[in-house]
């Protein structure tokens, strides 16, 4: 269990490197750079001190040795956009990124795991509808569906069309923000758990489908388990396996999907945060974002492995070996 | 049966249910046409933004929402007034000027206080003009405040009198004095005298250590998330009914970096008003929700920057080009000239909500547009006549004109990607070219990547829309002057990316230049005004930057803010902050 946690951890470590340090370098490689935020006519001498201070005056291999070494020292470097340390912008959004991704997962495994159940192990019309609306909701990008949501909140008001708080929230207690932030949660929350709802929705239905006849199924049919207990008990746990494998990916999609869904409503997360970052060239902020990126992809793909871990004897068994 | 009267229930609950959702999206509460009511105290106005302040401190950092909290929280001496360009008195009551235009001794409001209590005196006049100038504070309006190179140097002889006397006589006088904004001494002098007043007041300050003498302070900040300011209970001003001034309690501004969601958070009623003037694109959307009164849309005029079509006139980067032979030649952007035509353009690219133009100077810079200059009316004929004057016919039948050596007239133009009219403007311009026998190819690309471009001159032919900084010609000196840093159709080469500039200015520019460097110094207005419609007609003659239309600015705000002064600059309605009162 150590040496597997201890291999898992190394491959977050090399990831998060990897993703920030490819961000940095494309970053600095596409045309165009942060001074152009300055306007196409800024005196040379402003240009010439902010390229000096983002180190975009040096070499970009010199650069990246700069920023890895300060990096290790949990430096980050600074925003041009913000001004200030990249470090403390990303903990903010990631944590308001992680209150987004976590309500949409819950709200996708609410919805897709149950309707799978229902769609892989039921015949007759429901299966039928069930798969209609996740083939739907598969094919409409979370771009479409939240700006349809923004869109509709925008005329009828039943919630706001954005952002994270209000602005009645200034003066509010702990309580009134939780609640104000429950409030703008469903909108984006929504948009980046359909698609992902769907998804588990089919493989659930497949794994379900193919579970329910394998013959330790049929074998408890025939020897009188009732129909849900058996689905439940037993296939359900049977087919989890597939299950816990996509959750990883599905973190990875939040976050894809957070980009445009954070942007089009105002939700101050990192997809937001990485999408300003690179229309500015903001390099810094850029790589702190790719960073907590990977940390994020990390994290899922461990949770995934633990969670195989813990359902599959198999996985286990070969740990063990 | 009974499935029956559930089947019948089912649909109708669905059929109500949709009937009601659709009522509320497409018939909206409609407010009531009451009259305007007066100005009264109290209320919160929410606005929007779409970029994060980058400092507080508006000496050392120039974009758009650092200059509008300088104009929500600070003071200046003088103000431009944005809606009639006029110069008003503010920190300074009155002033007198010496005859020959040097000398300003200016009075200062007695009674003004900063936002902490401290009384505002001109020693801090005197040391905000230390700090501009010193070099370590790493000003962005230094330039601006020097008249022929040198600074303007300053005296007070008392608390509440300032004496600025100029190098050298200069025509725009006190209208120079709009940028600067004065920051108080006691709070900042440490910082200018330890070398860090570059850093000073930067974003991460605590508002609680941010004073002013505008009419609101900063009370929170949350990056990407917004702004927060309240009234400033020491401010200065009192309304005509000597109410005191501001009128709002609160001011909050959003981040919404996305202009679509800018508009619709604006049309639910989340927000109040927006960062900038509509797009074209908006207007009609803009238009039913204020038949549906929840918005105000007005129109403030003709824009005073316009976008422009050039081409790169540096020889140094055509050295091995034949075209720049014919390129070079104001015969051929005449040509250009004729081949557009200008009210389509107007109802192509900008849907009708725009005028024509002839030069770079609008008809919404009310003191300065010229309308005296050479026009060029719409002739697809009399563009290929002097083409052909030049040399350039379709001799091979393709379509496109040529030289005797077989040089086509083909250009790639780039353009930023995204910006719709940009992208209506290039393929107007290609069809209309493309009658005429030029041809051009249209290369859309990120604004980072156009820039790059630009100062390092590395293009054939751009649009793009060059925001001038400043109303008054003398402001814009870089633009207008071939050694300027803004002269963008020659970008000079200090910049380490561009070309040096080998090849004297042909004369016109020359022209140009000594009549600009007589009208920034000329004080008779009437003399200056008569010195810069030379140097329009001059620029309307050779054409280094193409003008077709101006666009008309329409601004949109919630129906209930009251009190509003708009302008065509930015920031459009919350630059006079002070009066502005919701219901």
């Amino acid at each position: 269990m150590i040496r597997f946690f201890l291999r898992r951890l190394t491959f977050a470590v090399l990831l998060v490197v990897a993703v920030s340090s490819g961000a940095l370098f494309l970053t600095r490689l596409a045309p165009g750079d942060v001074t152009a935020n300055l306007g196409a006519f800024a005196p040379p001498e402003e240009v010439a001190r902010t390229r000096a201070r983002f180190d975009l005056d040096r070499s970009p291999a010199a650069q990246w040795g700069g920023w890895a070494l300060r990096a290790i020292r949990f430096d980050f470097g600074d925003s041009f956009l913000y001004n200030r340390p990249v470090g403390g912008l990303v903990h903010r959004a990631a944590g308001n990124t992680a209150v987004l991704a976590l309500a949409a997962l819950s709200l996708a495994t609410l919805l897709g795991i149950p309707l799978g159940i229902i769609s892989g192990s039921h015949g007759g019309v429901a299966p039928l509808l069930i798969r209609g609306a996740s083939l739907v909701c598969l094919s409409i990008p979370p771009l479409l569906t939240s700006l349809l949501l923004v869109f509709v909140a925008s005329r009828t008001g039943w919630l706001p069309a954005g952002g994270m708080t209000s602005v009645d929230a200034v003066d509010s207690g702990w309580s009134s923000w939780i609640l104000d932030v429950a409030r703008h949660l469903p909108l984006p929350a929504i948009a980046l758990a359909l698609p992902i709802a769907a998804t588990f929705e089919r493989l659930q239905s497949q794994s379900m489908a193919e579970t329910i006849h394998q013959p330790f199924v049929v074998a408890a049919l025939a020897r009188g388990v009732p129909w849900r207990r058996l689905v439940i008990g037993h296939a359900w746990r049977a087919s989890l396996r597939s299950m816990c494998a996509i959750y990883g990916l599905a973190i990875g999609a939040l976050l894809s999907g957070s980009f445009v869904v954070e942007y089009v409503t105002a939700w101050p997360g990192l997809g937001r945060l990485m999408y300003e970052a690179l229309r500015a060239r903001d390099i810094y902020l850029v790589a702190g974002c790719a960073a907590m990126g990977g940390v994020f992809l990390a994290l899922g793909s461990l949770v995934a492995d633990l969670l195989l871990f813990a359902a599959d004897p198999r996985v286990r068994e070969g740990q063990a070996a | 049966m009974k499935i029956r009267f559930r089947s019948i229930a089912i649909t109708a609950a669905i059929l109500l249910g949709g009937f009601a959702f659709w009522r509320s999206i497409a018939a909206p509460e409609i407010a009531d046409g009451v009259a305007t009511p007066a100005a009264t105290r109290g209320g919160q106005l929410v606005g929007s933004i779409r970029a994060v302040p980058r400092s507080f401190n508006r000496i050392v950092a120039r974009e758009q929402t650092t200059e509008l909290l300088s104009f929500l929280t600070q003071g200046r001496l003088v103000r431009i007034n944005r809606s009639t360009f006029d110069l008003e008195p503010w920190l300074a009551e009155t002033w007198d000027a010496s005859p020959d235009g040097r000398t300003f001794t200016l009075h200062l409001r007695s009674g003004v206080t900063w936002s902490d209590g401290t009384p505002f005196t001109s020693a801090d006049v005197l040391f905000t003009l230390q700090a501009v100038f010193d070099p370590k504070s790493e000003s962005v309006v230094a330039n601006q405040l020097t008249v022929a190179g040198k600074p303007i140097a300053a005296a007070a002889p008392d608390d509440h009198t300032v004496v600025l006397t100029y190098p050298a006589p200069s025509g725009p006088g006190l209208r120079l004095l709009d940028g600067l904004v004065i920051l108080p001494k006691h709070k900042l002098e440490g910082a200018l005298a330890a070398g860090t007043f570059a850093k000073s007041w930067d974003s991460a300050t605590p508002p609680s250590d941010l004073v002013g003498t505008g009419p609101f302070l900063l009370r929170e900040y949350i990056p990407g998330q917004r702004i927060v300011l309240d009234r400033n209970p020491r401010y200065w001003r009192k309304a005509a009914d000597g109410t005191q001034l501001p009128y709002l309690d609160r001011i909050v501004l959003q981040v919404v970096p996305d202009q679509d969601a800018e508009l619709l958070r604006l049309q639910s009623g989340d927000s109040d008003l927006t960062q900038s003037e509509l797009r074209p694109d908006d207007y009609v959307s803009a238009r039913r929700s204020e038949d549906q009164g929840r918005l105000t849309v007005e129109e403030l005029g003709v824009g005073v920057d316009a976008d422009a079509f050039w081409f790169r006139l540096k020889p140094e980067a055509w050295k091995n080009d034949p075209r720049f032979a014919f390129l070079s030649k104001p015969e051929f952007r005449r040509a250009i000239s004729y081949a557009v035509d200008r009210e389509a353009f107007a109802e192509n690219v900008f849907l009708g909500a725009a005028v024509p133009i002839w030069g770079p100077v609008t008809p919404g810079n009310r003191i300065w547009f010229s309308p005296n200059v050479l026009r060029y009316p719409h002739d697809v004929n009399k563009a290929k006549e002097i083409l052909k004057s030049i040399g350039l016919e379709d001799r091979n039948g393709n379509g496109v004109v040529e030289d005797l050596q077989g040089h086509e007239a083909r250009f790639t133009v780039i353009t930023q990607r995204g910006i719709g009219w940009y992208e209506r403007g290039t393929t107007e311009l290609r069809t209309r070219l493309a009658r005429a026998g030029i041809a051009l190819e249209i290369a859309p690309i990120d604004n980072g990547a156009l820039i790059q471009r630009l100062l390092s001159s590395d293009y054939e032919a751009m649009y793009y829309r060059p925001l001038s900084t400043d109303l008054d010609p003398a402001g814009n000196m870089d633009f207008w002057t071939s050694n300027g840093s803004s002269h963008f159709w020659n970008m000079p080469g200090p910049k380490g990316a561009g070309l040096p500039n080998e090849t004297p200015a042909p004369e016109w520019e020359s022209r140009i230049d000594t009549l600009m460097a007589e009208q920034a110094s000329t004080i008779d207005p009437e003399r200056r005004k008569a010195i810069f419609n030379d140097v329009q007609r001059i620029f309307a003659e050779n054409l280094p930057a193409l003008y077709f239309v101006a666009p008309r600015i329409y601004y949109a705000h919630n129906a209930r803010v009251l009190g509003v002064m708009l302008s065509v600059q930015r920031p459009p309605a919350l630059w006079s902050a002070d009066t502005i009162s919701v219901r």
